[in-house]
């Protein structure tokens, strides 16, 4: 068997052959006790994938894909459960010779391992917690200030740091990726616009070669509020990566953290071997990685033609593109034509299943007679929602577009500031000009208008809609690929026979999710009628996954209390036993403590709270302090307490009290 | 023409305003609009429905009683068992006068019949005392808001979402609806945020307070000693969801609630928040509920009732009628909105939180 059997050839066309990797320094690391090989520029991840895992666990009894969306942290062996020492699997490098392992990862079952070595990594999903990112608890170490922090190093964030930087500014650049650039190599160039490739490595070298930039890749920020971000970061130190949490304070911030792609919602939409295009684009150009030979393409987007076509001359075979657009037109449809991949408009996928034949899928469209399609991969795109996330953190608000079908910034905030696609736009010629602008609106300047010209939709069909399959039985239905793991709500099923049953039937409401609601997720819960559109924006803020920044050390108590004085009476008892009631000693006729709210009756028959003349107080040293009817204010007034359904004796004594 | 006018527009979108709007369409003969937005099934909870609450005066106890009986069964024809449960809920407090308060709701609970039992300091933390009242409903909003809607529509209900809604100081209002204008003759502010965004500001009532409130969601922890439990002193409730995270709600804004619901659930507990808002709640001064029109003759006010509100929404729906009994009418009567809180003989237990500063 090949060591790793889903990496393309080295010399595979349109760069799938991996940039990141360097094949002539070929390493191997444990995980979970499994030997996992890989090159110098894999992260444990592209090792993980290229060797053949594609199985994260389980959820609700169907496998969930590993995909860069959705990966556990792995420890270094001996530190499991250790949040210091914890890692993010798709940022940290390769090493060789390390050890790691993943919290929580159950052993599969050795029939499972004897048919389909070394596919899955095991875990139960359905535990909460197992894709937590356990640095989130920990405090940051605060970093040297500095003027601006773009978040985000894709040509938007690049452009914002080199604008920030020659205005004299210094600039903190976070990147998750091992290296700046970005995600617009997917997307392809329009008239008039250089190579994405050529553009990506021209913003790099300049933000590289300024001195007032500072970058720092293999960080993610995930929280924010104006002054301050927290991004956790994966170093090398002595060969080996270390994770550490940082606090950067700036007085400005950028936000330039992309879109995410959109999971079109249908049955069986995060089996293993489901992937997106983003995704699948990244994995190819930057590590080689495509498993299986053939793929079917399912969008609503023109961008995944465009992934087909490349993949085609990498030598994938891509059988058919189901695009849910009727008569959609593009350059991008045109010379998938001329490649003569069959498309399927107006359709879209009913149900995904694994297939008999290992590292298989079983693909059914709606309205299709057809036999499935059988598949080693179905790559999916469901449109793009532009990620603000830490602009809703940040405080920021947004709204709904019925137009293009998303989620937009909507309102200022007066230090942070959006750019590119996370400021909603779509050419990467807009994304370069938004970082500069972002730049002149935070420091006040006349800002230059930003070109987003698209082309005329009559050529190039704008985005659909993210298509939803009419629910099926089969595989959960998915809201995004994300680690959230949110079901479509299903309305539980009222029969008898449910008695007899497991009862992991999902969500009901979304307001039942106990985990943060993705972007996409509110996104899809719109889509699905779930979430009115006026409320989306709203829904998105409420339920983003925040880490408090400077919360307070110890909030004020607002329980503290001193003991009240013995003739004290609380303003609930205020005119209960009338205008003339008064605080009197109760002396019971045996030694008895009274505790607070033990109701006082003028007979031991009476037991209907209405009918009390009196209510102790509190216990006052051998007696009680209460409050009475002025009738029963007089010494030695006879008075019954009722405690616990029994009536106890006591007199009523009026001499001075001390407090 | 007159006579197409609806007599009222409940505004609000808890389920007390809801029961308010369908008992007085169905029940009273009367036409109404309700104007309240369905938003359990996405949105935060920044309320419980329980019924029992922090109470002390006998009188709030007996009508809370057969307000209880009544809801339940109408609960049951709106939308069957489904639509709540019963919970065993914690009150605890810390501090002298709120121990005092709660031995006093136990003493009264018990005397009502209510099976109240003290906490173990073990589920509560030191410093802490507790008392668990047994077989609480709470109702299951999410659940429940869709069979009141269509029930809503069976009493003959008009369900709007205006655009606009415009109250005026004798208690009329107009809402405008894509590009209509629909008047009613008297607006009922049943809820909180209803009252804050429509009540005409120079009938602003003295008794009611403004305060800011958060709700926190964890991600799943370890289940909390009982689903619902409340923290009398500073009026902070925390909720077990059905899914495994905790609700918390409560006094203060969102950093200072945080820091705050962090040391209820245990500083050794770790928990991540999985959602978060902040809003404005409306306190009366004296703790006790309050409804009667605004100044006298302006919108019909519904405040202060807490988690017990649609226990009583029949008896408030009757004295609005003006088809109460005479407990309800004396209840409801006394704790009119045009009340002052010195001296208040009404007064219920206030949480400190809720102290003017």
């Amino acid at each position: 068997m090949k060591p790793q059997p889903n990496r393309l050839p080295a010399d595979a066309a349109r760069g799938f052959g991996g940039a990141a990797i360097d094949r002539s320094l070929p390493l191997t690391f444990r995980l979970n006790g499994l030997q996992i090989s890989g090159f110098h520029g894999d992260t444990v991840l592209s090792a993980l994938l290229a060797s053949g895992v594609d199985t994260l666990g389980d959820h609700l009894d169907a496998s969930i894909g590993l995909t860069p969306r959705a990966c556990p942290a792995i420890y270094p062996a001996g530190h499991a459960g250790d949040a210091a020492h914890a890692l993010p699997m798709a940022r940290t490098p390769a090493v060789n010779g390390a050890e790691y392992v993943i919290a929580g990862a159950r052993r599969t079952n050795p029939i499972t391992r004897l048919f389909r070595p070394g596919r899955r990594l095991g875990l139960p999903l359905d535990q909460p917690h197992l894709l937590d990112e356990p640095w989130r608890g920990r405090a940051g170490t605060r970093e040297t200030e500095t003027d601006l922090v773009v978040i985000g190093g894709g040509v938007a964030g690049l452009s914002a740091a080199l604008t920030a930087a020659r205005s004299g500014l210094s600039v903190t650049l976070l990147e998750a990726s091992p290296i700046p650039g970005g995600h617009s190599g997917l997307f392809g160039t329009q008239e008039g616009e250089d190579a994405p490739e050529v553009s990506m490595a021209k913003l790099r070298e300049a933000a590289e070669a300024h001195d007032a930039i500072r970058i720092i890749c293999r960080a993610h920020a995930y929280a924010i509020r104006p002054g301050l971000v927290r991004a956790h970061v994966v170093d090398l130190k002595d060969g080996k990566p270390v994770g550490r949490v940082i606090d950067l304070a700036a007085r400005f911030i950028v936000i330039a953290t992309g879109s995410r792609e959109r999971l079109p919602l249908f049955a069986g939409n995060r089996l293993p071997g489901v992937i997106g295009t983003l995704d699948a684009y990244e994995l190819a150009t930057r590590y080689g990685i495509w498993p299986g030979q053939s793929a079917l393409v399912a969008t609503s987007s023109n961008f995944a033609y465009r992934l087909a076509m490349l993949a085609s001359d990498a030598g994938i075979t891509i059988p058919r593109i189901i695009d849910t657009r009727p008569g959609a037109a593009s350059r991008f449809i045109e010379f998938s034509r001329a490649y003569g991949i069959i498309q399927a408009s107006g359709t879209r996928i009913s149900v995904a299943e694994c297939g008999r034949a290992a590292g298989t899928l079983s693909v059914t469209a709606e309205g299709s007679n057809a036999e499935p399609f059988i598949t080693n991969r179905l790559v999916v795109c469901g449109g793009w929602q532009p990620d603000l996330t830490l602009w809703h953190i940040a405080g920021g608000t947004s709204r709904w577009s019925k137009a293009r079908h998303r989620l937009e910034a909507n309102g200022d905030l007066d230090t942070i500031a959006l750019a590119g696609s996370a400021a909603g736009f779509f050419t990467r010629r807009a994304c370069i000009q938004s970082g500069a602008d972002a730049v002149d609106a935070l420091l006040g300047r006349p800002r230059k208008p930003v070109e987003d010209v698209l082309i005329d939709p009559l050529y190039e069909t704008p985005d659909a809609e993210t298509a939803i399959a009419n629910p099926v039985d089969g595989a959960p239905t998915y809201l995004d690929a994300g680690a959230e793991f949110l079901t479509r709500p299903q309305p539980r099923p009222r029969s008898w026979t449910n008695i007899f049953r497991r009862q992991k039937a999902g969500l009901t409401a979304l307001s039942e999710a106990p985990q943060p609601l993705a972007i996409n997720d509110v996104a899809a819960g719109v889509d699905l009628g779930l979430i009115p559109p006026e409320a989306a924006g709203l829904v998105a803020q409420e339920r983003v996954a925040l880490v408090a920044l400077g919360a307070p050390e110890g909030a004020p108590s607002i329980t503290a209390d001193s003991p009240p004085p013995a003739t004290e009476v609380p303003p609930f008892l205020s005119g209960r036993f009338g205008p003339e009631a008064q605080v009197v000693r109760i002396i019971p006729s045996e030694q008895r403590r009274f505790e607070p709210g033990t109701l006082i009756y003028d007979s031991a028959d009476k037991k209907n709270p209405m009918q009390a003349i009196g209510v102790v107080l509190r216990p006052h040293g051998n007696a009680a302090m209460a409050i009475v009817a002025r009738q029963a204010a007089s010494n030695c007034f006879t008075v019954n307490l009722r405690d616990h359904s029994q009536a106890f004796p006591a007199k009523v004594a009026l001499e001075e009290i001390a407090s | 023409m007159n006579d197409t006018i609806p007599d009222y527009a409940v505004i609000g979108s808890t389920p007390m305003a809801r029961l308010l709007a369908g008992l007085l369409a169905g029940a009273h003969g009367k036409q109404v609009i309700h104007v309240g937005e369905s938003a359990s099934s996405y949105r935060l909870p920044r309320g419980i429905d329980l019924s029992t609450a922090v109470l002390t005066r006998p009188e709030s106890w007996s009508l809370l009683l057969q307000g209880i009986e009544e809801t339940q069964k109408l609960l049951r024809r709106i939308g069957g068992r489904g639509t709540w449960t019963y919970v065993n809920p914690i009150f605890f407090a810390e501090g002298a006068r709120a121990v005092e308060a709660l031995s006093h709701m136990g003493h009264m609970a018990r005397a009502f019949g209510v099976a109240a039992e003290p906490v173990p300091t073990s589920l509560l933390g030191n410093g802490r005392t507790g008392l668990t009242l047994r077989d609480a409903m709470r109702f299951n909003r999410a659940q429940l808001e869709p069979a009141i809607d269509t029930w809503l529509d069976r009493q003959g209900v008009r369900r709007l979402i205006p655009d606009k809604v415009t109250v005026r100081t004798d208690g009329s209002t107009s809402l405008q609806v894509s590009g209509d204008v629909i008047e009613a003759k008297q607006a009922i502010l049943a809820e909180d945020s209803a009252i804050i965004a429509h009540l005409p500001l120079p009938q602003w009532p003295r008794l009611l307070r403004r305060q800011q409130n958060s709700t926190i969601l964890t991600t799943p922890t370890r289940p909390i000693a009982s689903p619902v439990i409340l923290e009398i002193a500073s009026g902070s409730m925390l909720l077990q969801q059905g899914e495994g995270g905790i609700a918390g709600i409560g006094p203060n804004d969102l950093a200072s609630f945080a820091a705050h619901m962090h040391a209820l659930l245990g500083r050794e507990r770790q928990v991540e928040q999985a959602g978060q808002t902040s809003f404005q709640a409306l306190v009366t001064a004296d703790g006790a509920p309050a409804v009667g029109r605004a100044s006298g003759v302006g919108a019909d006010v519904v405040a202060g009732f807490g988690s017990i509100g649609p226990f009583l929404a029949p008896s408030v729906a009757r004295w609005i009628a003006g088809t109460a009994a005479r407990d309800e009418d004396a209840w409801l009567g006394a704790r009119l909105i045009t009340r002052s809180a010195e001296n208040s003989t009404v007064g219920d237990y206030a949480p400190v939180g809720r102290k003017a500063p």
